[in-house]
């Protein structure tokens, strides 16, 4: 298990990327929905997820505004950019081609070991 | 129980300057844990519960409350030392109005040397109401009475800046119009009332001021 959050926290950026990258949410809304793809088995922390959140909007990925919201506090909404469209595309790419090259390296050493 | 999120998060960001940024990342973190929050107890989980499964997400935020502290604090630093600046200058711009004024006194071009007096208080008070402009709003940190009276206080200090920069450029501009044209015309014993006129257009511009408020 903690192989698997060490690789998922490697991709905090893409994993955000891709949630906006059919629209606009915002913090909670995106974790609830990572939460509901791995079935419960994983979620953010807030602070990596607002950490996230702040690098990204430097880079210039996604910018953020403040909703409407008639009742309540006001969520921050975020959206993503063209650069952050091309960011979320190279390292898609990046992590195709890395993990290609982790299964042929892994299925080797064990048919070896076999 | 809002109020114990509230209280919570509240107390993460106690030693940390209020600068925007952080007001902004503390509202965002409160109004994510109350949905979160309302969620867990809609699926059933007690309200105590919730709470602490709400405060157990949050991680370890030090870092980038540290982060964030830093960035403003640069940034907060060049908008003070660029508005020194623009004011050292405007004075210095001022104070060397006066020297085409006196070279002009010596070669006996008056007329170049009042426009060359003109053009450079006019310069100069560009920079002051341009410096007023860009002085950071203040930001309300919380909804209560005494913040929205700072701000409503700052906003007035920054019109009662910008009224006194107009009031320094249309002064300039009358004492010129008034070696101007004394100079020119030598109808010293007219050319005065300008000054009254230069009364008139400054009581406009105070009614202008009170009607926009």
């Amino acid at each position: 298990m903690s192989i698997t959050s060490d690789l998922l926290r490697g991709h905090t950026d893409t994993i955000i990327l891709a949630g906006l990258f059919t629209g606009d949410s915002y913090g909670y809304e995106i974790n609830k929905a990572i939460q509901q793809k791995t079935n419960g088995r994983y979620e953010l922390k807030e602070a990596t997820l607002y950490s996230a959140f702040r690098r990204l909007e430097e880079a210039g990925d996604i910018s953020s505004y403040w909703g409407d919201e008639t009742t309540g506090a006001r969520r921050r909404y975020y959206t993503i950019t063209e650069t952050g469209r091309e960011t979320y595309t190279r390292l898609m790419a990046e992590w195709k081609s890395a993990k290609a090259m982790i299964d042929s390296l892994i299925e080797l050493e064990e048919k070896k070991n076999g | 129980m809002d109020e114990k999120l509230r209280r919570y998060v509240e107390g993460l960001f106690v030693d940390v300057p209020q600068n925007k940024s952080m007001i902004e990342l503390k509202e965002e973190m409160i109004q994510n844990l109350k949905e979160k929050y309302e969620d867990l107890i809609q699926e059933g989980k007690t309200e105590e519960a919730a709470y602490n499964i709400a405060i157990a997400g949050i991680g370890d935020i030090s870092e980038l409350i540290n982060d964030l502290d830093k960035t403003k604090e640069e940034a907060g630093n060049t908008d003070k030392q660029k508005s020194a600046m623009l004011t050292s200058v405007a004075v210095m711009l001022y104070i060397l109005s006066i020297v085409p004024i006196l070279l002009s006194l010596q070669s006996y071009h008056i007329f170049d040397g009042l426009i060359g007096f003109i053009v450079i208080i006019t310069f100069a008070t560009g920079i002051l109401i341009y410096n007023g402009q860009i002085k950071q709003k203040y930001y309300r940190a919380d909804d209560t009475m005494v913040e929205e009276f700072k701000e409503w206080q700052k906003k007035r200090a920054d019109k009662t800046k910008a009224r006194i920069s107009i009031s320094v450029a249309l002064w300039s501009i009358i004492v010129a119009l008034y070696f101007i044209i004394s100079f020119s015309t030598f109808a010293w014993h007219i050319s005065w009332t300008i000054f009254i006129l230069g009364i008139a257009i400054e009581a406009l511009i105070n009614i202008f001021f009170i009607i926009k408020k």
